[in-house]
């Protein structure tokens, strides 16, 4: 009787089995750091949404009765060194650290993708404009181009995420031209072909579930890359201005203010340590979920 | 002949890009919005003076401009920047404009150099005996130890490891470390620790798998059968070949620790060329910027480029372009 229920059922869940998909999350489930990473990933983003709804206190009120004073029931997290409660920074800076780290890994892999595919698909002298700007781009860090770009284009959120945006292309950019040349010339596409699959097919087929690994993957390295470099353009004072709440901001003050004040250090560098640590474990799953036998 | 033709193509490509990349500087300065005598505090300071004496004001403005070249026209001025740049005449800075910019970065450079070199080989130091004892115990909780441990230095940026240790070594554990200021060999330690951290991650994750790849080679099991003894196996076949592969991850490494001494050096206060930097870019520093850029630029690439030769000379397989 089971089977006879049962097989009806058989090939439409043998086929979900067999997608790229399921058995990368069934490689991924089996990594505890990357789960636990995941699920600090999801609190995160939750956190960037409703934040500034469920922080106690706006962010540019200072309480200036409760100047520098611990956690309490009040201040949960404690004040800071203008009355800030550092609770409801932490909840603001999640917000502005993701919309900074998503939108600039976002142009990152936007130009990227754009240059990548034209390199890939054009070749030729387009081949290697692209590809010695690849190189430009690789000789000096980033960083410093992130640093130059904030000069031109004034501090603010919008000018953060092109400043690090538009610099990390590069990867991306060499990542999926070196995908485009290996799926044109693959073996595999040849063979659709010759079996007479159409360009739509193909593509959804065979590159699409190929490709799609190597990008989520360099995708979740992206980002807290860019969540680093949000925070480091603050540490050199090129980030945003102090009212608006950062991690980078609350790392140098705390720093400055260690000697009489710990727990301004506390919080905000052990949640922002939480965080980089999630991503990266979440990538590292990735990682070994989408490409088994490589990666070191 | 055939590495002098290398090291020429090389020392062109290096010009050309950091050309590029003061060209690109200075254009984008240009336009910044923001410009040295507008910064918050002379702005102020220079009020008075616009609304009391405007002519006086306008002669000052003018001085200024003239002084750095900023009223000639923009191809000019960057023609002229980067002839006084690679000519190594870099000027005087705008905050400081009686010392000239060598004098300032005179004393800078050393510090930030010895911070990341001193960085890369403590992390070459701790990382290759990390990796390779992962390596030989693969999966038992020793390795898991190395590789988790290696995931937080990787994770955790140098600025954030950088306020730990002030808070471990200024509150908790006084006087043992000092945490600010620069002189002594004490003060290079935790500066050099928290670069390092993220470094010695990198090089034993790779040192881990490198040397496991080896030791699954056919070479590797001629010398077992052979009766080599297994530290000799390990040091002398196993990890020495791993070594050459190791090589290649240090130049990326060693560009991101100059990144981090800039962050590293403003938390310690330490008066290197990354605290020059974060200095001269808040206040719309132009020129001490750039060449400071233009310096930072030059120390990586020609770091790649030893490190490009030393891999050759180890790996003969491997060809230089």
């Amino acid at each position: 009787m089971a089977i006879a229920v049962s097989q009806p059922q058989a090939p439409a869940r043998r086929a979900r089995r067999n997608s790229p998909m399921y058995r990368a999350w069934q490689r991924y489930r089996k990594n505890w750091f990357a789960v636990a990473g995941l699920i600090w990933v999801i609190i995160f983003f939750i956190i960037g949404i409703i934040g500034p709804w469920i922080a106690p206190y706006s962010y540019t009120y200072a309480d200036f009765l409760h100047m520098h004073s611990g956690p309490s029931w009040q201040h949960w997290f404690g004040t800071d060194t203008v009355g800030y409660d550092v609770f409801s920074q932490i909840l603001y800076s999640i917000r502005y650290a993701l919309e900074i780290a998503l939108g600039a890994t976002c142009v990152s892999f936007l130009i990227g993708v754009i240059l990548g595919l034209w390199a890939g698909l054009a070749g030729g002298l387009i081949d290697i404009i692209v590809m010695r700007a690849v190189d430009f781009m690789f000789a000096l860090p980033s960083f410093f181009f992130a640093l130059i770009l904030m000069v031109l284009l004034g501090k603010g959120i919008f000018p953060m995420i092109l400043a690090i945006g538009v610099p990390g292309w590069a990867g991306y950019a060499r990542l999926i031209r070196s995908l485009v040349l290996a799926m044109r010339n693959g073996e595999m596409v040849e063979a659709a072909r010759a079996l007479g699959a159409s360009q739509w097919h193909i593509a959804r087929k065979y590159m699409f579930p190929n490709v799609m690994g190597s990008m989520v993957v360099s995708l979740a390295f992206g980002i807290p890359y860019d969540l680093t470099a949000q925070a480091g353009l603050s540490i050199v004072g090129m980030g945003l201005n102090p009212p608006m709440p950062s991690f980078g901001n609350m790392l140098a003050q705390a720093g400055a203010n260690i000697l009489g004040f710990p727990w301004l250090l506390y919080f905000p560098a052990g949640v922002f340590a939480i965080t980089l640590l999630s991503f990266l474990f979440v990538a590292d799953g990735l990682q070994e979920a989408f490409n088994p036998k490589g990666g070191v | 002949m055939f590495y002098v033709k290398f090291l020429a193509k090389r020392f062109v490509a290096i010009i050309i890009t950091l050309a590029a990349v003061i060209a690109i500087s200075y254009v984008m300065m240009y336009y910044s919005p923001g410009g040295f005598m507008n910064t918050t505090q002379l702005a102020s300071a220079l009020a008075p003076l616009a609304a009391q004496d405007p002519a006086a004001y306008q002669k000052l403005m003018e001085q200024f401009q003239s002084r750095y070249g900023l009223n000639l026209p923009l191809w000019k001025q960057v023609l002229l920047y980067e002839w006084h740049t690679f000519t190594f005449n870099f000027g005087n800075s705008m905050q400081n404009p009686t010392l000239s910019i060598v004098s300032q970065l005179k004393d800078a450079l050393p510090i930030s150099v010895f911070l990341a070199f001193g960085s890369v080989v403590v992390s070459v130091v701790i990382g290759i005996p990390m990796g390779v004892i992962a390596a030989l115990k693969r999966n038992s909780w020793v390795d898991y130890l190395v590789t988790t441990l290696s995931m937080f230095g990787q994770a955790i940026p140098s600025f954030v490891l950088a306020v730990l240790f002030v808070l471990i070594f200024g509150v908790v554990w006084q006087n043992v470390l000092p945490v600010t200021g620069w002189g002594t060999p004490a003060d290079a330690v935790l500066p050099i620790l928290s670069l390092a951290a993220g470094n010695i991650g990198v090089v034993a994750r790779y040192m881990r798998g490198s040397l496991i790849e080896t030791m699954r080679q056919d070479f590797i099991r001629t010398a077992k059968a052979k009766g080599v003894k297994y530290w000799a196996l390990v040091i002398r076949h196993g990890v020495r070949n791993s070594l050459t592969a190791l090589i290649t991850v240090i130049g990326p490494q060693f560009a991101f620790t100059v990144v981090g001494t800039v962050w590293v050096e403003n938390i310690f206060a330490i008066p290197g060329l990354g605290k020059v930097i974060s200095t001269a870019f808040t206040n719309f520093d132009f020129p001490m910027a750039i060449t400071a850029v233009f310096i930072l630029g030059a120390t990586i690439m020609l770091t790649n480029l030893v490190v490009d030769l030393i891999y050759s000379w180890m790996d003969p397989r491997v060809k230089l372009q």
